[in-house]
């Protein structure tokens, strides 16, 4: 039985506990082909990606699927991995201390007569295998851990092609990548299908699947909603499919009032914590207006996390400058000085520092105000249920119920929760580190419209992001950070191009230059 | 757009048909789901099994009111410590330092008693006291200066007992007084006894009642009426027969009473307090907790001082017991009482657990060294036998919940 498809999956139906999560989806590859898997948060893409790939064994789902036309019931990831189909999932999977080469070939080592690990080959394999990926820059002898994000999400990739893959999943993989990685990652892929690999990307970054997919499947609620060519459709096209309905504004300004400056950061200086000697961010001033969205724009690693997490005294190292709210200093010493102070954050890294995954959608985010809600000692647990009600509804969380653990979210509505927590105490600032990141279309507009919803009851918002055209999109003024010093704040107005900012960033203008067309 | 295929979204009654399909035929994983669901209920029933078993190897003698209330006696010291080992498993970190601690405290109360012939009243007020600081010593040390509390109390493991033994020189402080012997000896009068019985059921049964008023309200899943009526008949048979039993022979005894009202005390704490929240939430996630603006080394200093002040009481019921205070006192209890939790379903990685879960784990501990010593089995097979139990449990508890 011969088949046009490398893959076909057919009415794939999945329920936890009774709320069903995939209502009978199809999707079709064709061998060496990528197709563009898309859908709102919580639509069921990574969960019929763990359908396929094992995650989720056989006979726990409903449907079929056909490897090559021959049915497929794989127990585990490793009978999925055996035919080769290897999935990179959403949220990382390496062992920071073990070195690349460990990492790559992890349960796999190859040894020698005596039964100890062939380093040698491990690591001639795993450079060699760098350098086919044009990836020559990464030693395999060192750990991971001293590669940021991106460069890690390679080293899976790498991992992943170790496996000697026919078909690759890619679950979203950019969102924590730079600009320059992920077309370092985009330009891999091309490579892999130009060898014949297929593959399934997902992601909420509709220009990388313009670029990168052959065929485009669309998803919603759980639901198939159709399949096309990519050449057929247009960005606009799939967000219609994705939403439901047209969008065609994505960013949706509104007219807002700023007010005096609130928050002055003087010459904010932060060490790392391991290397003393390296300034992570080196002495950086700048100032915030009530109501005023502050965009911070500057490439991954420019030291832009590390700012604000001083601000918010949770920066691990030691830092030093001055931080002044209403013209008083104030000393902000943790993050619980910052709440009581009127700051929240929301941080960049969900799953390390936004969500106590086994903790209840609800109980997370009442997590941060949980003091005021006790009645004779103990919380008043009407309350507490209807503020988080509230929450919920507020921000569209999509879950079965608040006390759902948060761990079994999709993506996008964790990051909504956690939004939801930092909102609780009614913060006069709040700083949002990557809001976006792996959040929906329809979603991100919903976080916008909050955005400016909050501006206008007079909040003031700080928001650190990698994705210019929403930098620009939403922000009233924009800094500049690159290596860590300031290279630019400029009013946002429509001389301000992603050019300008991202010139900013890379090369070292002085900065009186700069300020002769920023704004004082 | 033009479709690829046809739009071959699959009818809502296929799907519910597939996914009612392969409920028939995977058995096997349902029967995993609702075993790690009711994990307690499982753990009854294996207390169950093991009291029929030392029943029917004892012709009896195992379950005679007499004994049965002795072994709740046993049980109530470990469970003690179980009441505040369980947070500190919770929030993440372990203690070992209290099997020394409750020595030391417990020789403390017999040395005020003996040489300073103290009020029993201010006695418990010092040890309780003793233990709280001791256990905030801890604390400090785990959270400012983040020590790994397995180090810290390790070395409270050394500490204490080298305290104790200096202070006692090594000897046993006795005999104690007649007020402090009554801790451990003395009974609740039977119609006591009926009376908190009856208060028991009664708070239960209204508190369920509420939370299915509230449930509903709040358009969350109210689970049928039959089965919190049926989990009500539950409560009451197994409330009252406790009674009955304890009854049957001289009443309630006072630690046992008091680890009713930790139970009680302890499970409110657990679940309808911020303090108790935030152990959860430090033990799930620490970092997201801190992030969210909690004072998260105050909560982790609080936890041991809790785990302190059962120390505390565990020391003067221990030395009630003995009627004296001994150098000796509460060796290896720590790992009885870790055991107790673990066994409970307490999860080492922290951010789950239940005080009722750990002192079900206590009991079946409680319950394995009463038979076995009933039945005359060697001091070394009954260690044998415990660690073996401690594994399978913990295996079963791996086995049964699922991969992710
Ligand atoms: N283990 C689980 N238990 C309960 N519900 C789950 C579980 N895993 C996923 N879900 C639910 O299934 C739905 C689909 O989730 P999934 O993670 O597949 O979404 P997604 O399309 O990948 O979204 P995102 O773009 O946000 O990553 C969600 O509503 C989610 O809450
Ligand atoms: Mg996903």
């Amino acid at each position: 039985m011969t088949s046009p498809y490398l893959l076909e999956m057919r009415g794939i139906t999945k329920d936890f506990a009774g709320v069903v999560a995939l209502g009978g989806i199809d999707l079709r590859v064709r061998e060496g082909e990528c197709v563009g898997l898309c859908g709102e948060n919580g639509a069921g893409k990574s969960t019929m990606m763990k359908v396929l790939s094992g995650v989720h064994p056989y006979g726990s789902w409903g449907g079929e699927i056909l490897w090559r036309g021959e049915p497929l019931r794989a127990a585990s990831v490793r009978d999925t991995e055996a035919v080769g189909i290897v999935i990179i999932h959403q949220e990382l999977m390496l062992v920071p201390q073990l070195s690349v080469a460990e990492n790559i070939f992890l349960g796999r080592e190859p040894h020698n007569a005596a039964g100890l690990i062939d380093f040698d080959r491990m690591y001639i394999e795993s450079a060699r295998l760098l350098a086919e990926l044009r990836m020559g820059h990464i030693d395999p002898t060192q750990p991971v851990s001293r590669y940021g994000g991106g460069q890690q999400q390679l080293i899976e990739i790498a991992r992943a092609l170790s496996k000697d893959a026919k078909l690759l999943i890619l679950d979203e993989p950019t969102s924590s990548l730079t600009s320059t990685e992920t077309a370092t990652l985009l330009r891999l892929v091309h490579d892999l299908k130009a060898r014949g690999t297929a593959c399934v990307y997902i992601s909420h970054k509709l220009e990388e699947i313009e670029e990168i997919a052959d065929t485009v499947t669309v998803i919603r609620d759980g639901r198939f909603v159709g399949e096309a060519p990519m050449g057929e459709l247009t960005r606009a096209d799939i967000i219609r499919l994705m939403v439901g309905r047209d969008m065609s504004n994505l960013f949706p300004r509104e007219a807002h009032e700023i007010g005096d400056t609130i928050l002055q950061a003087v010459g904010i200086t932060c060490l790392d914590p391991d290397n003393p000697a390296r300034r992570r961010v080196d002495d950086v001033s700048f100032s915030v207006r009530r109501g005023e969205i502050l965009g911070i724009a500057g490439l991954v690693g420019s030291g832009r996390t590390e700012l604000v997490s001083a601000i918010f005294g949770a920066w691990p190292g030691s830092h030093s400058g001055e931080i002044l709210l209403d013209g008083r200093p104030v000393r902000i010493r943790t993050p619980r000085d910052a709440v009581r102070l009127g700051i929240c954050m929301v941080p960049e890294d969900r799953k390390h520092h936004g969500i106590v995954p086994g903790l209840a959608v609800g109980y997370n985010i009442s997590l941060s105000v949980l003091g005021d809600l006790t009645r004779g000692g103990l919380i008043d647990e009407a309350r507490e249920l209807s503020d988080i009600d509230a929450a919920i509804s507020r921000l569209r969380i999509k879950t079965a119920s608040p006390l759902l653990p948060i761990a079994n979210l999709s993506g996008g509505n964790q990051q909504k929760a956690v939004i939801s927590k930092m909102l609780g105490p009614n913060p006069r600032i709040l700083i949002l580190d990557e809001p976006t990141r792996g959040v929906d279309v329809g979603a991100k507009y919903e976080i916008y419209k909050l955005i400016f919803a909050l501006v206008r009851e007079g909040l003031s918002i700080i928001m650190v992001s990698s994705e210019l055209p929403e930098v620009l999109g939403i922000s009233d003024r924009v800094l500049v950070i690159g290596e860590g010093r300031l290279r630019g704040d400029f009013v946002n107005d429509e001389t301000l191009t992603q050019e300008r900012i991202m010139a900013a960033a890379i090369n070292a203008q002085p900065i009186s230059e700069l300020s002769a067309v920023s704004h004082s | 757009m033009t479709q690829g295929p046809p739009p071959a979204a699959i009818s809502p009654a296929v799907a519910e048909a597939a996914i009612g399909e392969r409920r028939r035929t995977f058995r096997a994983e349902h029967i995993k789901t609702l075993f790690s669901r009711y994990k307690i209920l499982a753990l009854l029933v294996a207390i169950a099994l093991l009291w029929a078993l030392f029943a029917h190897a004892t012709d009896g003698d195992f379950l005679t009111a007499r004994n049965l209330s002795n072994l709740l006696r046993q049980m109530a010291i470990t469970g003690m410590l179980a009441c505040g080992m369980v947070f500190v498993i919770i929030a993440g970190e372990i203690d070992l330092s209290v099997g020394s601690l409750l020595g030391l405290l417990g020789g403390i109360s017999a040395i005020l008693d003996v040489q300073f012939h103290l009020p029993l009243a201010l006695n418990i007020a010092i040890v309780v006291l003793a233990g709280g600081l001791v256990g905030a010593f801890n604390g400090y040390w785990v959270a400012w200066l983040r020590v790994p509390s397995f180090i810290v109390t390790l070395a409270g493991l050394l500490a204490f007992r080298g305290i104790l033994l200096g202070i006692t020189g090594g000897v046993t402080i006795a005999p104690v007084s007649r007020p402090l012997v009554a801790v451990a000896q003395s009974y609740l009068p039977t119609v006591a006894g009926w009376i908190l019985a009856a208060l028991v059921f009664a708070t239960l049964a209204t508190t369920q009642m509420m939370s299915r008023r509230k449930r509903a309200a709040f358009n969350l899943a109210v689970p049928p009426l039959w089965a919190d009526l049926a989990r009500l008949a539950v409560y009451a048979i197994g409330i009252f027969g406790f009674f009955a039993i304890l009854d049957a022979y001289r009443g309630v005894p006072l630690p046992v009473l008091v680890v009713i009202v930790l139970l009680g005390v302890l499970t409110v704490m657990a679940r309808r307090t911020v303090f108790g929240r935030r152990i959860y939430a430090i033990g799930g996630n620490i970092e997201a907790t801190r992030l969210s603006g909690v004072n998260v080394q105050m909560v982790k200093l609080l936890v041991f001082v809790l785990m302190g002040v059962m120390a505390a009481l565990a020391g003067i019921s221990t030395t009630a017991r003995l009627a004296a205070g001994s150098p000796s006192a509460g060796s290896l209890q720590e790992l009885d009482a870790i055991a107790s939790c673990i066994i409970g379903g307490t999860s080492m990685r922290g951010g789950a657990g239940t005080v009722f879960g750990a002192l079900t784990g206590a009991l079946i501990m409680a319950t394995l060294d009463n038979g076995m010593s009933m039945l005359g089995v060697d001091t070394y097979w009954q260690m044998i036998v415990k660690g073996g139990i401690l594994l399978l449990a913990v295996w079963l508890d791996v086995a049964t919940t699922s991969r992710r």
